[in-house]
């Protein structure tokens, strides 16, 4: 007997960890190179474009919209299961559970808008290249998107940190409940991090 | 091979003696229909704490089998049938390997063999035990094996099923029961080859004891208003160290003594006259010191504390002292029970003494059963602490989870051979069963409609204090007949009573309503045979008046109690139903006790044989 | 004579599974040492409302009162717990009553828990014993190991930790902590374990283990202190490496 159920739900696991968490730390990375101003942002996106056009559409297909868009279906299926209470049981992990799947729901928006009209519009559409002037001029013209941005960010740093969290359980590897804590410290503090880093480069945009 | 014809039990009762009688059903080939109150994974065997006895010896203390039985004769007061008890002594060292194997979690020592422990009336260490939780956890193994049978078919559970009352065919053989659903209500007649009876104790008919509100004796009461005879039932047995509480009595394990706990009142030294503690249970039983039998520290509690006007008053209570022995210890052995005692007193049993009083705890009487646990109605069996088997007069801490599985295991097998002797004579017919559930459904509709003054709840409290008064732990003969009069006065005024629940759903207040009149009637029984048995053995003691009817003194001012009558009394009483006056009938029957002679009783030294 | 102490239940009503819900308010006497099932109890000889309508008395499920049985689960003050240990003392008043409702209601605080049941059966929640007579001797126990065993064992299938569970209701198939850990511990035992692939297979079902979400809530609310948390992630680990097994050992 094939558990469809059980592998689905481990791979989405393990690729919401492995191949997500890459795509999000090279995100954070490279537009962490915004507060070197235009010359290293677009240095670090014509590194990118060195890369043959043909291998980087399969890397961007296979390593982010195929596991992408399984860890977003799949996750929707999941979090309808969940009856959110923390309302009721207001237990510190209650509210990771309960805040991991509000940023889920807030993602899969958040990343509609964001991949439908930076990478298929803008990039794919209009053939504009992304830079450091063109972000630049769409968070600072609307501010309100640069909020919206930074929420996103945040949701996807928090569902991150938290899932590395959960990884070490669902896989056995923190059993106890001092290590759980431990591991779960450890994460919150490098959603912490990563998000005064996502902070302080969108904030660039707006003082230089 | 032909098939031989299936063969349908009816088991009345999943605690531990209905679920061991069941497994030897499925295992003979039978298949079981399982009724019960509540999912069977609830029954009472899980308050059940310190433990269960065996004769496993293995520590050092050449223990015997023999000594296992005589501990129990002798505890018993020479009252229990000898080879039932031989039976069940000899068996009880394989009971434990066979829970060993189905996963019961003993207390293991270090190198991971079964742990033992001491208990009340035993000199060796003979009790095993899982933490303070030994009958939850033997309950459990049962109830896996049984959901396992469950799932194999042989096992069809009927929880949330009120046993009403059992179906004679025309012959007088028991061949069925009816029973009704507590939660949509309906009443239905179930046939069977057999019916086997272990429904528990009769503990509510007290109110307030260390029973579960289940343990009502309603079952018993039905059948023996049918014509069962009821053994013994005047011997209720009272334990020690309970915690007093509204609603119910906490248990407070014999364990506690067991592992070292000691039993303390304040006093004034009557030579240096300095306040000091007195252990008296200590003082007065030097050989067995806190580990007498249950009966006998009740005794001594109550003479300290009523009689004396020692320990604490208003309430009654004396303490029972644990907070000498190290913490760790504590945890390992009693972990459960002590967080009992936090959760509901909201104190540290590790750190200041618990206080505790007696309390109304097991019944050694119920129906009368043959050594084959055949009741004298043919068809009808009983097994468990609803029989009269095993203990006498009283019973030794630990010996009640033993009788429980053991008396299953004869039960269960026997029940398939009846069921296959063609003795039986014809099932029920159509009509019959629907003639005996009419009957139930119409008492039913009465008692929905019962539109008096009284309340059930509240004559069911007073039926508690007049039992508590007229015959716990001291009774004397004009308390009792006053007891019978009042009892009778409850029985009127049950046809008084007024429900405001008047619905056919879930109705619990009718089905108590049903209930009440049973255990009124089952504590008649238990009254009419306290007062006929002139003489104190065991859990029975009877206090002597004078011609005046004034209580008897020694000449140090203590009560004197009516010495042990074996040339009257050392038989069996046997309560029979005269429906007509709704009065129990006693008479006296002889039983096996060939095998020990009976001697005095004494802990206050050590046991000679 | 100061007057007697009152304390106020807010009871959720229900007279059958399919009626709607209401609440009614009834004031008992206080008392030391009162819990919630005494005050029930009080209710039951006194069916009377705050208001003074004579009512049906609350139906509820309790036992042995001593917080083994498990029966008297319901939620107190928004909190699943068991009635009987409530301490009035401890609780906010007025207290609130209500049923457990990730079961079916069958009247008032009388919860349908039968399905937590059908989950021991699926997870095999038994040591295959060969009979209940004589073998031979029962294997020794590592003591240390049993202790572990022993704790889990004190599960009374209450259903507090599956009420407390976001994952568990009729949103979702999970069979909920209590029963998932109850396979932990026949892995445990030296004749259980003989059996514990086909557990482990069992809890990698649809609504089996991969269904916990680790929020954690059952180890906060499980009134016996079980590690349930502890316990999931250890079979968390074992039903992995069952699942390597299975791909690659065949």
């Amino acid at each position: 007997m094939f558990h469809t159920t059980f592998y689905l739900r481990r791979l989405h696991s393990l690729v919401g960890l492995l191949v997500l968490g890459m795509v999000l730390f090279e995100h954070i990375f490279t537009n962490s190179m915004a507060l070197g101003g235009a010359p290293a942002l677009n240095g670090a996106l014509a590194m990118m474009e060195l890369i043959p056009k043909p291998v980087f559409l399969m890397l961007e297909v296979c390593g982010i919209a195929v596991p992408l868009l399984f860890h977003a279906i799949y996750g929707i299926y999941i979090a309808l299961q969940a009856n959110n209470n923390p309302g009721r049981f207001g237990y510190i992990r209650n509210w990771q559970f309960a805040l991991q799947r509000w940023t889920a729901w807030f993602l899969v928006v958040f990343l509609v808008w964001h991949v439908g009209y930076l990478r298929l519009f803008t990039k794919g559409i209009t053939g504009t290249p992304i830079s450091y002037e063109l972000l630049q001029s769409y968070f600072t013209g609307h501010p309100l998107y640069a909020v919206l941005y930074i929420i996103g960010m945040f949701a996807a740093i928090f569902h991150f940190s938290n899932g590395i969290t959960t990884f070490c359980m669902t896989w056995g590897i923190a059993k106890g409940p001092r290590i759980q804590t431990v591991i779960n410290c450890l994460s919150m503090c490098l959603c912490v991090v990563l998000c005064l880093i996502t902070l302080v480069f969108m904030g660039s945009y707006f003082v230089m | 091979m032909a098939n031989k014809p299936e063969n349908k039990i009816i088991v009345v009762g999943g605690g531990l003696s209905g679920l061991m009688a069941t497994l030897k059903i499925c295992e003979g080939g039978g298949k079981v229909d399982l009724f019960s109150y509540c999912p069977v994974k609830r029954s009472h065997s899980l308050c059940a704490q310190g433990g269960i006895n065996a004769c496993m010896d293995t520590k050092g203390e050449h223990d015997s089998i023999y000594e296992h039985f005589d501990d129990t004769v002798y505890g018993g007061d020479f009252l229990a049938d000898q080879l039932a008890v031989k039976g069940m002594v000899e068996a009880a060292p394989k009971l434990i390997k066979m829970f060993d194997r189905m996963g019961v979690p003993f207390t293991r020592t270090s190198e991971g063999v079964l742990d033992l422990r001491n208990f009340g009336g035993q000199k060796n260490k003979r009790t095993c035990f899982a933490g303070s939780t030994t009958g939850q956890q033997l309950l459990y193994a049962l109830d896996e094996q049984v959901r396992r049978w469950e799932v194999k078919g042989g096992v069809k559970k009927y929880e949330f099923w009120e046993f009403i009352k059992i179906i004679k065919n025309k012959d007088g053989i028991c061949r069925g029961i009816v029973a009704q659903n507590m939660n949509s209500n309906e009443i239905v007649s179930f046939p069977a080859d057999v019916v086997i009876l272990a429904t528990g104790g009769p503990g509510q008919v007290y109110g307030r004891c260390t029973a579960s509100t289940i343990c009502n004796g309603s079952a018993v009461s039905s059948v023996y208003q049918q014509g069962a005879e009821i053994g013994n039932p005047e011997f209720l047995q009272i334990h020690p160290t309970a915690i007093p509480g509204t609603d119910k009595n906490r248990l407070m394990s014999e364990a506690c003594r067991g592992e070292g706990g000691r039993v303390w009142v304040y006093r004034e030294n009557p030579e240096t006259h300095e306040k000091e503690r007195w252990y008296f249970l200590e003082d007065m039983y030097p050989a067995y010191g806190n580990l007498v039998p249950r009966d006998v520290a009740s005794r001594a509690i109550y003479k300290v504390v009523v009689h004396m006007g020692l320990g604490m008053h208003n309430p009654n209570r004396v303490y029972l002292d644990l907070s000498h022995i190290p913490a760790d210890y504590l945890e390992r052995k009693l972990g459960g029970i002590l967080e009992m005692y936090d959760d509901f007193v909201g104190k540290d049993p590790r750190k200041v003494p618990m206080e505790i009083f007696p309390s109304i705890h097991y019944s050694m009487g119920g129906i009368w059963v043959d050594r084959e646990h055949h009741t004298n109605i043919p068809g009808l069996m009983a097994s468990g602490e609803c029989d009269y088997q095993y203990h006498g007069a009283n019973r030794l801490g630990a010996n009640s989870l033993l009788s429980a599985a053991y008396s299953g295991t004869i039960s269960g097998p026997e029940s398939l051979r009846l069921a296959r002797s063609g003795k039986l004579g014809e099932a029920l017919t159509k009509a019959e069963l629907e003639d005996a559930r009419q009957e139930c459904v119409a008492e039913f509709d009465k008692i929905r409609n019962m539109n008096g003054p009284e309340n059930a709840h509240k004559l069911h409290h007073e039926l508690g204090d007049i039992m508590y008064k007229y015959v716990s732990v001291e009774r004397e003969n004009i308390g009792l007949t006053q007891c019978m009069k009042e009892l009778h006065e409850i029985l009127k005024r049950w046809d008084n009573i007024g429900v405001t629940d008047h619905g056919t759903w879930a109705n619990q207040e009718a089905m108590f309503v049903r209930q009440l009149r049973n255990m009124i009637i089952y504590a008649m029984a238990i009254t009419k045979s306290a007062l006929l048995r002139d003489e104190s053995r065991g859990a029975h003691a009877k206090i002597v008046l004078d011609d005046k009817g004034e209580r008897v003194t020694d000449e140090k001012g203590d009560l004197v109690f009516m010495p042990r009558d074996d040339a009257r009394f050392m038989r069996t009483t046997i309560v029979t139903f005269d429906a007509e006056h709704e009065e129990p009938e006693v008479s006296y029957r002889e039983f096996e006790h060939s095998l020990i002679k009976p001697r005095l009783r004494n802990y206050a030294v050590a046991k000679k044989e | 004579m100061a007057e007697q102490k009152k304390v106020r239940f807010v009871i959720e009503r229900q007279d059958g599974p399919t009626e709607k819900p209401y609440t009614q308010e009834f004031d008992v006497d206080y008392r030391p040492g009162l819990n919630v099932v005494a005050a029930l109890m009080e209710i039951q000889k006194n069916p009377v409302t705050a208001d003074g309508k004579k009512v049906a008395p609350v139906v509820w499920e309790c036992n042995c009162l001593e917080k083994v049985c498990g029966a008297c689960m319901m939620v107190i003050n928004g909190k699943a717990r068991q009635a009987c240990c409530s301490l009035i003392d401890n609780l906010k008043q007025p207290i609130h009553l209500a049923p457990a409702r990730t079961f079916p209601v069958i009247r008032d605080l009388l919860i349908d828990r039968s399905v937590m049941f059908e989950s021991l059966k699926r997870i095999q929640g038994w040591v295959e014993v060969d009979g209940t007579w004589e073998v031979k001797d029962a294997p020794i126990q590592n003591p240390y190991t049993a202790q572990t065993a022993y704790e889990i064992s004190h599960c009374m299938t209450c259903g507090c930790c599956l009420e407390a569970c976001p994952n568990v209701g009729p949103q979702s198939d999970f069979i909920g902590p209590a029963p998932t850990v109850q396979a932990y511990l026949f892995n445990l035992h030296p004749l259980g374990k003989f059996d514990a692939p086909k557990r482990l297979n069992a809890l990698m079902e649809k609504g089996g283990i991969t269904s916990c979400g680790n929020s954690q809530n059952c180890v906060e609310v499980c009134p016996k202190n079980i590690k349930l948390t502890t316990y999931l992630a250890q079979l968390n680990r074992d039903v992995n490496k069952q699942a390597l097994r299975n791909i690659f050992d065949k």
